[in-house]
Parts: structure tokens; C-alpha cells; sequence
């Protein structure tokens, strides 16, 4: 394995997809076969990007191989710079360790997909769609910079507005798709002028050329503030994607799409490339755009977590706790638990695609019953969904010897260090409730489908457990949820190999001054046991390895107690949760309405615009026509001039341009004369003009 | 003799061409009525011819020197190598179009004349890019119009076949002569044929600038023909719409880009001064070549845009379009710089595969309907969806619209002629590119939005046929999108002997 075949290898990984993607779109409707061909190309893209993972993993573990050629080279152009675009990929261990994530929960979902969407009547167009998404994917994941980067995020953007509008006959479907878009359109602005920020700034995209060139102190605009502005801007991307307060909103609706393509891109994959692109630009987030970004993570952490307690539909607790779960990362970004972020990533990529398939599971056994106060008792039912599901849901909720509970706990550790360190001790707070609140809120699912007696007897009786091909990549993913893949002591991530050597914090490009305090390296300070120097970075690693025990015991009792509290509720009903929210009127409502962000957009943005629009017409309608009717008599007889002016000098303008393109078309084929002599007589005439002009 | 011998091995292509011309030949009087496998021995050849093309790339040298003189009467460089390989590999397409064209079928019992004197063309073509020498230059003009006069006419079955061929029989005879007439009084003045030695005198000695000035025009009188810049170009559309298709489409093309080959060369070997550093170049001060330039370019493309628009035979329409590319190729060398140069070497290769591709659509749909009238192309997007989408990119391709190779074609020359400071002239040459849109999209309206008042049957091609139109599809939208092997081979191939 040399550094060229690895290439090669994640190339073929990127294109297979695309493959599956064509010849499923353009053969799908003859052939009805054709959705196992995309199948065992997803089973051959995983194959290898699991060799991919292994190489790169034990034998490149500290290099990046970059790959990259050059797309376009126009020189240099008048009054431009000379623009040079390079494309290519580049592989660290963080790519691989994302490939290999996308093409294991892209291979499960689409074996589980051969089950749930049976019968359908686009079902090959379904697999198609799965195989752009995975090649779309894969490209975020492996470009080196950020055109790519962009040019791949309208693509996931593209087949995630394709598959929520799969069903496009229902109305639903295709409101959320178009919300889909264009929220995630307002987000991609501001990543657009990020990108092009940094471009006129260092007239490249490429990612090692921008952080080489921070680093050497050229910042956009000349300013820390500049630097901070390109951050945040490029943040805006990661907000419209990953569904970050306060553009939230669509993720919930786009659970209107298939279920197992909410398991794929609206919990694991695709959600999460936003924080996969923070991780990306790491280097180059000053210390005020990363405080920025802690801080709409922690909200997007805390308010979606709120709004779950309350919901009744399965789907949509999980995509509020997908939120929730996203805002956990970007506040671990932005509180520079760097690793932490990626490792929650993983793991929950695999834990919630488990969940959503788990829920998928039972929709389709409940013949698309989704409101979870008509479950209840399926766990008798389907005993294997169950355990599943309660695997999954267990690693969400961060109980020990899970999954969840390694990488969670990290960032707890991690905001609690950086409150340590900095005084910001809300975002800890903020991690530790959020905590509470998800092990309560998916009890409170569990008991609700699963526990109890069932609320609707018929749908009862004609439920039964999914076949195989649904039940195997549950079993899967479940299996992904336990701590022994990641880390073989259940209490302690860092003994596992993926954070002791493979995922480092990278070096910072961005300037001492515009850093956070800690994450300085120039300034030393003495460690008061040692006595040794150590620098602030250090600090903070040592600040989260104090973290660490008092957080672990904390998040673990803390979510113990959530699902304590979900079991007094839900299953021995020591209190009536109606009358809970009877009196706590105004909180239940509030969550329940999701927080009215949808009415305040409505009321705000959306009646804006049409408000704006009616306000315009209606000055046109009453203003102008005022005025106009009110001159009426002056009109008149100006228009009747205006009338001639126009139809003889404006419109004679135009038709004359026209007339005279066509009058010299005419005027030259006069020329055309067919006869052979008068060319030859043109000819010569013209040299002598010629020769009288140049003699 | 020596020098004979010795030079034989630059020009292998045209030795591997002669061969295969000969063995054409030989095989075509044995099998008889037998035309089966002319067409197989003609591919066979031309790809023997294109590896020794390619083989000759980076040879830089004279070849067939007199005994006295450094300079010899061809120059061997990657400059010819490359219009050498563009000829080619037209070639190729052409017979590749020929094997399903109608028409051609139709005079099957001449299949064997028709590929010799393709032959005929390409060897003239071949030593047309590389001559060094004005004799070289009238011999292989020559050779080269001959073979296209009867290529004209092959067919032989419509009353417009024979009147193209005996216009341009006329026609290029007139041509022919005044630019003899040039060379005569440039070899008078000068005592020499050899343009790199003619060069060394219009840098060192007194000449009249009248006797340059007429000399040049007359000269160009001949070139102009070729590569039909106007008012040298009258022959075109008549010819054009008269020939077959077949050679229709590689009159537009090869022959094109040999007369612009030998313009270029002209251009940068006879009449230099000297070249900048940042590779722009300062011709003689005898005769304003720039201006005389500028005007035949202008005057070229805007005749050849005005005239389209009433056009409503397409190959007609394709054969003003081709005169306003030649007009566009023009700009590049105005730009007189190597940038400029390079400019059109990129603007060729894509000109050769869009223009190539729209006649060949324009041949399978004649093959069907048997007409070239815009109006039988009416609500032909229903039934033949593939070749109708195909026009289009091609079409919108000519325009030079983006995401379309076209566009990078007219970028490279619109940078070009910027960095040489002719904003002007390129702004011209905008609009001119604006009219172009109106006819070639009105082929598009005929096509999609207008419907057939009659019935019109579905039109098929066979697989061979769908495979090769995809082939010059391909190129005309990848090189669009990415087109830094093209530059980058077309900046490694400006390299004319002697700079």
C-alpha cells in the first residue's frame, strides 16, 4: 500500500456511488432489478473504504496524503489576479474514519430501505437517489478545499430536498422539501460569502494553502476582526446544514421523507457534515467565532431538547433530539473539545441511524402510524426492534458501557474544562440538563411504544416483527453502540485507539492575540505541583482529565435520574403527566409549539415578505394611481404624445436595431450573386482597396 | 542528396501517407466493384499516419536544406505537428462520417477516387503547415485545392454538386494565380523563396514598403481563400452547400485549419521583427499587418454573422457560421502575442469537434429526410430526441455559451486580445457573438418549440452512429468544465521553429 494506491482507493470510493447513482436513474425503470446492483456497489464501497480505514489507520497514521490537481488555469487576467483553482482530496484520519462511517450507516440503511420502501412504486428511483446522496456525502467528506466543499454541499442539499419529497403526491412532503431548501439556502449564503472571503483574500480554496497563510499572519481584510467575520460566515453554512438554532426549523418537517432516509441523512450523515465542515476549518476559528459557535450550539442543544419532552409523534422526538444532539458537537467545537466533537459525531451517527431505523421499524409494522400515543405494548411484539432500540436509545441517553456515554461525557469534560479555564460555566450547565433531558424524553418514548398496553388494538394485532433485511442492520447498529469498539475501558475514552493516536487536535493558524486564553502558546505558565513549564493547550487537556471523573459521575446520575423520572411518569404513573402540564401551563404549551418558531417565521419573515409585497402593490395601487388619476387631465394629453414618443422613437429603436441586423444580412448576401465572375470581380476590387488603404 | 536522405525521416506522416495512398489505390483497381474494405484500409492508414504524427512530436529542425543555406524548405516543429494531428484525426472523423452518409453511398462505384484524394488533401495539408519555402507553400496550396475541387463534385448526382465544384475549380484557379503573382514579385525583390531568408532581409535591408504591401495582400489573397476571410471568402456558401456533407464538414475544418496554420506561420516567421519577453511580438514597420488584420478580421466575422441570419438551408447556415469563426480565429493572431498564438491552437481543436459534430447531425438527419431546409427540422425534438439535444449542445456550443467548450475557445481569444490592449476590437467581436445567438438558437426554436404540420416518422440511428456522436459530444462539455490538459498541450505546442 503506497500513498498513490490509497488514493486511488478513496477516488474509487467517491465515484462507485455515482456509478450505482447513473445507472440506477437511467435503467431503474426497465430493469426492476437493478436497486441490488446500487446495493452491491454500496457493499463494495464499504469493503473498501474499510481496507481504506485499516491502511491509512496503522500505516499513514500521522501523515495526510493530499491529492490534487489543477482544474483551472487562466493566467493572469487584465485587472483580475491570476486565478488558478486546484481540486483534490485529501486523507487524514478524520476522512477515513467519516468514510467508513457514511459507507457503513449508507450500506444499512440501504439493506434496511429493500424492506420498508417494498412496493413502491419508484422504488429503483429511491435506490438512485440513496446513491448520489452517498456520493455527495463522501465528496464533503474528501475535498481539500472549499469550492468542492461548497460545490458537494448543494448536492447533499439537492438529494436531501429529492428524497424528503419522495412522496411529492402528498402535500406535506413537498412543503418540507422546499423548506428544506431554502432554509438551508439562507444558511449557504453566508458560507458562500465566506468562502469567497477568504478567496479574494488568499486567491485559493484550498484548505492547507488558507491555514499556511493564517498562520503567517495574512488575515482577511487585515484584521482579527476580518478573521472572525470569515469564521462566523463560514459557520453559517454548518447552521443551515446541521440545523443549528436559529435554523432549526426544517430538520423536524423533513421527517416527512422515508424513514430510513431520516436514519441516513437527517440524523447521521448529513446533518452532521456541518459539523464535519467546523472541523474542517478548525484552525483557521478565532477565539470570538468560536465563542459564537458555543453558543448557538448550547442553544440548539437546550431549546430542541425542551421541545422533545412534549411530542407525541416518534419521528419528531428523535429529529428534536438529533438537534439537540448536533448542538452538543458544535458547543463541543466551539468550546474546543475538538476530538470529542468528532467522536460524538461517530458514535451518534451510528446510535441515532439505530434509533431512526428502530422507529422505522415499528412505522412500518404499525402500517405508518407514527403518534406514539396510539403505540404501546409492541414490545411483546417485537421483541428484537425493542432491545434495538433500547441499546441505541441507552447510548443516547449517555449510561455507561455505552457509546454515547464515552464521547458525551468528552464533552461535558471538555465545556466544564473550558469553564474552568475561561468562566463560562453556563455551557457546562447547559450540557448537564441537556443530558437529563434526553435520557427523560427517550424513556419517555420507549414507555410510550413499547411498555404499557396498547392503545390501538387493531393495529395491535396486525403488528409483527420486520424481516431480516430490516432487523439485521438494527442488530448492527446496536452492536455500533456498545464502548468496546471505540474504547475497551467502558469509563475512559482516551485508552481507545481513535482518541489516543488517531484524533488530535490540530495545530491553530489563527493569531496568539485573536485566540482563546488557553489555547495560546506562546504564554507559559508554571504548573504550581511539577514545577514544569507547560503551555495553556496543555492546561486544557489537564483541565479536562480533571473534568472527567466528577462529569462522568454527574451526566451518569444525571441521566439515570431522566429516565427515573420517565419511568414515575410513564410507566408506574406515580404522577399523571396531563396534570403536570395542566399546571405548568404555559411551559408545556410553549414546548409542545416548539417554542413558536415556526409561527414567529411565519408571522415574521414569511407574512414580511408578503406583507412587503402587499405594501408595494398597494402603493402602486392607491399612491400611484392617485397620482396618476388625479392628473388625469394632464395625462391625458401627455400620454398622447408619450404614445407617438414611443411608438415612433422607442419602438422604432428597437425594431430599427432589428431592421438594421437584418437589412446589412440582406446588404451582404447581395453579394451572393451565384455567379462565379462578379466574386472574382469583388475579389479583385477589393484588393485594389485594400492596396489604396495599406500602400 | 545527402541532405535528401538525411531529411527523409521528418516527414514520415507524409511518407506513411503517400504508402497508404498508394496501397488505397492498388487495393481499389484489384477488388473492382468490391468497396468493402476501402473504407477499413483508409482508417488503417490514417491511424498508421497519426502515430507517426505523434512519434514527430518535439522534432524541431529543418529538413531538406540546400547545400548553402541554414534554412531548409520545411520546418519540423510542434506547431506543425500539432495542426498535423488536428488534420488527422479530422480525417478520421470524416471517414468515420463517410462510411453512413448517404450521399456517399450513393456513388459507391467512386468510394476509391473519393478516399485517394482525401489522401490527396491531407498530404497538401500536411505539407502546408510545415513549409518554409513560398515554392513548398504553392505546391502544396495547390495540391490541396486540386483534390478539394473534385471532392466537391464526387457525387456527381445533383445539378449543385457540379456548379459548387466548378465554382471552386474558378474561383481557386483566380485565387491561386493572384497569389503567384504575390510570390513572383516577393522572389523578384528579394532573390529568394525561403520566408526565414526573406524575413532577414526586410530586418536588414531597405525594401519598398509598396512592393512588401502588395506582395502580402496578394499572398494573402491565397490564404484568405483557404480559410475564407472575407471578401475572400465568396466561394463558401455556394460550395458548401453544393459539396457533399462529408466534405462540407472537412472544408470547414481541415482545410480551415491548414490555411490558418500557414497564416500563422506566414505571419510569425516573414513578417517579425522581433518578440518581447512577455511574448507579444513586433512586426516589420514596412506594412501595417495589424490593421490590414483587424480590418479583414472584423469584416469577416460580422459579414459572416449578418449573412447567417437569413439563412434556412443549415449547411448553408453552417457555412456563414464558419466564415464568422474564421473571423473569431482571426482576433488570436491580431492579438500578436504567443498568448494569442495559443488562443487559437485551443480555439481550433474545439471548432474542429463542435463544428465537426453539428455537420454531422446535420448529415444523420439528412440521411433520413433527405433535406437540409430549416423547415423540414420542425418539431424534430419529438422524434429524434438525441440527435435534436446533441444540435443543440453543438449549436449552443458555436454560440460559445458556458458550460460549452465554445466558451473557453472565445475566453482564451477574448484574453488574449485583451492582454494586448484591443479592448475595442474584442468588444466588437461581443457583439458579433451576440447576433450569432439569434440564428443559431432559431434552429433550436425550429426544432423544439415549432410543430410539423405533417406527420414525421421517428428518426433512429444505429449504435455505431449514437456511440460516435456521443464521442465529439463528450468533448464539447468536458472542455468546457475542464480544460487545463487542452491549454496546457496547446502552451507546449507554440513552438514554431526558429522562436
Amino acid at each position: 500500500m503506497t500513498e498513490s494506491v490509497l488514493i486511488k482507493l478513496a477516488l474509487l470510493i467517491l465515484f462507485l456511488p455515482l456509478i450505482g447513482f447513473i445507472v440506477t436513474l437511467l435503467f431503474g425503470k426497465r430493469i426492476k432489478w437493478l436497486y441490488w446492483f446500487e446495493n452491491s456497489i454500496l457493499i463494495l464501497a464499504f469493503l473498501l473504504s474499510a481496507v481504506l480505514a485499516y491502511f491509512k489507520l496503522t500505516h499513514f497514521t500521522d501523515q495526510t496524503l493530499i491529492s490534487e490537481f489543477e482544474w483551472i488555469n487562466l493566467g493572469s487576467i487584465p485587472f483580475v489576479k491570476s486565478i488558478i483553482i486546484d481540486l483534490g482530496i485529501m486523507l487524514d484520519n478524520i476522512t477515513v474514519l467519516m468514510i467508513l462511517t457514511v459507507n457503513i450507516v449508507s450500506l444499512l440503511v440501504h439493506i434496511f430501505s429493500v424492506g420498508y420502501m417494498k412496493g413502491d412504486k419508484r422504488y429503483n428511483r429511491y435506490f438512485s437517489y440513496l446513491g448520489i446522496f452517498t456520493f455527495s456525502m463522501l465528496g464533503i467528506v474528501l475535498t481539500h478545499n472549499l469550492l468542492m466543499m461548497y460545490v458537494f454541499w448543494e448536492l447533499v442539499g439537492l438529494s436531501s430536498y429529492l428524497l424528503i419529497g419522495f412522496w411529492y403526491e402528498k402535500k406535506t412532503a413537498s412543503d418540507a422539501a422546499k423548506k428544506a431548501f431554502i432554509v438551508n439556502r439562507i444558511g449557504d449564503i453566508g458560507m458562500f460569502l465566506g468562502i469567497l472571503t477568504l478567496f479574494l483574500t488568499y486567491n485559493t480554496f484550498s484548505f492547507d494553502k488558507i491555514f499556511y497563510q493564517i498562520s503567517t499572519g495574512n488575515l482577511p481584510f487585515g484584521t482579527e476582526f476580518g478573521l472572525t467575520v470569515a469564521g462566523v460566515l463560514l459557520f453559517c453554512g454548518a447552521i443551515g446544514k446541521s440545523a443549528q438554532f436559529p435554523l432549526h426549523v426544517w430538520l423536524p418537517d423533513a421527517m416527512e421523507g422515508p424513514t430510513p432516509v431520516s436514519a441516513l441523512i437527517h440524523a447521521a450523515t448529513m446533518v452532521a457534515a456541518g459539523v464535519y465542515f467546523m472541523i474542517r476549518v478548525f484552525p483557521i476559528l478565532s477565539g470570538d467565532a468560536l465563542l459564537v459557535i458555543a453558543t448557538i450550539g448550547a442553544l440548539s442543544a437546550f431549546i430542541p431538547a425542551t421541545i422533545a419532552v412534549t411530542q407525541n409523534d416518534i419521528k419528531k422526538v428523535l429529529a428534536y433530539s438529533t438537534i439537540s444532539q448536533l448542538g452538543y458537537m458544535i458547543m463541543a467545537i466551539g468550546v474546543g473539545a475538538y476530538t470529542f466533537a468528532f467522536f460524538h459525531l461517530v458514535t451518534h451517527a451510528f446510535f441515532k441511524a439505530g434509533l431512526f431505523l428502530g422507529s422505522g421499524s415499528v412505522i412500518h409494522s404499525m402500517h405508518h402510524e407514527q403518534d406514539m400515543t396510539k403505540m404501546g405494548g409492541l414490545r411483546k411484539k417485537m421483541p428484537l426492534t425493542y432491545i434495538t432500540f433500547l441499546v441505541a436509545s441507552l447510548a443516547l441517553s449517555g449510561i455507561p458501557f455505552t457509546s454515547g456515554f464515552l464521547s458525551k461525557d468528552g464533552i461535558l469534560a471538555g465545556t466544564f474544562a473550558f469553564g474552568s479555564l475561561t468562566g463560562y460555566w453556563y455551557f457546562a450547565a447547559v450540557g448537564f440538563i441537556v443530558a437529563f433531558l434526553t435520557a427523560f424524553y427517550m424513556f419517555r418514548a420507549i414507555i410510550m411504544t413499547f411498555h404499557g398496553k396498547p392503545k390501538n388494538k387493531e393495529k395491535f394485532e396486525h403488528a409483527k416483527e420486520s424481516s431480516f433485511v430490516m432487523a439485521m442492520p438494527l442488530v448492527v447498529l446496536s452492536a455500533l453502540s456498545l464502548f468496546f469498539w471505540y474504547s475497551l475501558n467502558p469509563f475512559n475514552p482516551n485508552e481507545g485507539k481513535l482518541l489516543s493516536s488517531w484524533i488530535k487536535t490540530p495545530e491553530i493558524s489563527v493569531p496568539q492575540s485573536a485566540r482563546y486564553e488557553f489555547m495560546k502558546t506562546d504564554d507559559k505558565i508554571i504548573n504550581k505541583e511539577n514545577l514544569e513549564e507547560v503551555t495553556y493547550s496543555n492546561s486544557y487537556t489537564e483541565a479536562i482529565h480533571h473534568a472527567h471523573y466528577p462529569t462522568l459521575f454527574t451526566s451518569a446520575s444525571l441521566a439515570l435520574l431522566g429516565i427515573l423520572f420517565a419511568f414515575i411518569f410513564y410507566q408506574w404513573k406515580v404522577f399523571d403527566p396531563n396534570k403536570f402540564a395542566e399546571k405548568l401551563k404555559p411551559i408545556y404549551l410553549l414546548s409542545f409549539n416548539k417554542w413558536y418558531f415556526d409561527e414567529i417565521y411565519y408571522a415574521s419573515f414569511v407574512a414580511g415578505t408578503i406583507g412587503l409585497s402587499k405594501i408595494i402593490s398597494m402603493f402602486d395601487n392607491k399612491f400611484i394611481d392617485g397620482i396618476v388619476n388625479g392628473s388625469a387631465l394632464f395625462t391625458k394629453n401627455f400620454s398622447a404624445f408619450t404614445g407617438k414618443f414611443d411608438n415612433v422613437v422607442v419602438d422604432g429603436l428597437v425594431n430599427m436595431m432589428a431592421y438594421i441586423s437584418g437589412m446589412f444580412g440582406l446588404f451582404f448576401r447581395r453579394f451572393q450573386t451565384g455567379k462565379v465572375q462578379t466574386y472574382i470581380l469583388f475579389v479583385v476590387f477589393s484588393l485594389i482597396i485594400l492596396l489604396y488603404i495599406f500602400r | 542528396m545527402d541532405q535528401i536522405l538525411n531529411s527523409l525521416h521528418y516527414i514520415k506522416p507524409e511518407i506513411s501517407a503517400a504508402i497508404a495512398l498508394s496501397v488505397l489505390v492498388i487495393i481499389d483497381l484489384i477488388m473492382g466493384k468490391n468497396k468493402k474494405y476501402l473504407s477499413i484500409v483508409m482508417i488503417l492508414g490514417l491511424l498508421a499516419t497519426t502515430y507517426f504524427i505523434i512519434e514527430q512530436f518535439g522534432n524541431s529542425s529543418f529538413a531538406f536544406n540546400s547545400d548553402s543555406s541554414k534554412f531548409g524548405l520545411l520546418a519540423v516543429d510542434s506547431f506543425g505537428s500539432f495542426f498535423k494531428l488536428l488534420i488527422i484525426l479530422s480525417s478520421l472523423i470524416v471517414v468515420l462520417f463517410s462510411i453512413t452518409s448517404y450521399e456517399i453511398k450513393k456513388a459507391k462505384e467512386r468510394l476509391g477516387e473519393y478516399y485517394s484524394l482525401i489522401w490527396g488533401m491531407i498530404i497538401g495539408m500536411f505539407f502546408l503547415v510545415m513549409s518554409a519555402d513560398l515554392i513548398v507553400i504553392y505546391l502544396a496550396l495547390e495540391l490541396l485545392s486540386l483534390s478539394s475541387y473534385v471532392l466537391a463534385g464526387i457525387t456527381k448526382d445533383t445539378l449543385r454538386n457540379s456548379e459548387a465544384s466548378l465554382k471552386y475549380v474558378i474561383y481557386g484557379g483566380v485565387s491561386s494565380g493572384i497569389m503567384l503573382f504575390g510570390i513572383s514579385i516577393l522572389f523578384g525583390n528579394t532573390g529568394t523563396t525561403n520566408i526565414y531568408e526573406i524575413n532577414a532581409l526586410f530586418q536588414t535591408q531597405q525594401l519598398q514598403g509598396l512592393v512588401v504591401t502588395l506582395s502580402a495582400l496578394l499572398i494573402f489573397a491565397g490564404i484568405g481563400f483557404k480559410i475564407s476571410a472575407a471578401p475572400f471568402h465568396f466561394w463558401t456558401p455556394d460550395v458548401y452547400e453544393g459539396a457533399p456533407i462529408t466534405i462540407t464538414a472537412y472544408l470547414s475544418v481541415a482545410s480551415k485549419a491548414a490555411g490558418f496554420a500557414l497564416l500563422l506561420r506566414f505571419t510569425k516567421v516573414t513578417l517579425i521583427d522581433s518578440i518581447n519577453t512577455d511574448g507579444s511580438w513586433n512586426l516589420i514597420s514596412l506594412i501595417d499587418w495589424k490593421t490590414f488584420l483587424i480590418i479583414i478580421s472584423i469584416l469577416t466575422m460580422t459579414l459572416g454573422n449578418f449573412a447567417a441570419l437569413w439563412q434556412n438551408n443549415l449547411k448553408r447556415l453552417l457555412a456563414y457560421s464558419s466564415i464568422a469563426h474564421a473571423g473569431y480565429i482571426l482576433l488570436g493572431l491580431i492579438a500578436l502575442s504567443n498568448e494569442g498564438l495559443m488562443a487559437v491552437m485551443i480555439y481550433f481543436v474545439i471548432y474542429a469537434i463542435m463544428n465537426l459534430g453539428a455537420f454531422f447531425v446535420v448529415m444523420l438527419i439528412a440521411n433520413k429526410t433527405g433535406s437540409e431546409e430549416l423547415d423540414d427540422y420542425r418539431g424534430l425534438g419529438k422524434v429524434a430526441p438525441l440527435l435534436t439535444v446533441s444540435l443543440a449542445i453543438f449549436l449552443i456550443s458555436l454560440t460559445g455559451l458556458p458550460p460549452t467548450a465554445g466558451f473557453i475557445a472565445k475566453l482564451y481569444i477574448f484574453l488574449a486580445l485583451i492582454n494586448s490592449k484591443m479592448i475595442i476590437v474584442a468588444f466588437i467581436a461581443l457583439l458579433n457573438t451576440v447576433v450569432s445567438l439569434y440564428y443559431y438558437v432559431r434552429v433550436l426554436k425550429y426544432m423544439f418549440l415549432d410543430k410539423s404540420e405533417k406527420e414525421i416518422a421517428p428518426i433512429k440511428i444505429n449504435f455505431a452512429n449514437s456511440i460516435l456522436l456521443i464521442v465529439l459530444l463528450i468533448p464539447t462539455i468536458l472542455l468546457g468544465i475542464y480544460f487545463t490538459p487542452l491549454v496546457e498541450f496547446a502552451k507546449n505546442s507554440i513552438a514554431l521553429l526558429g522562436f
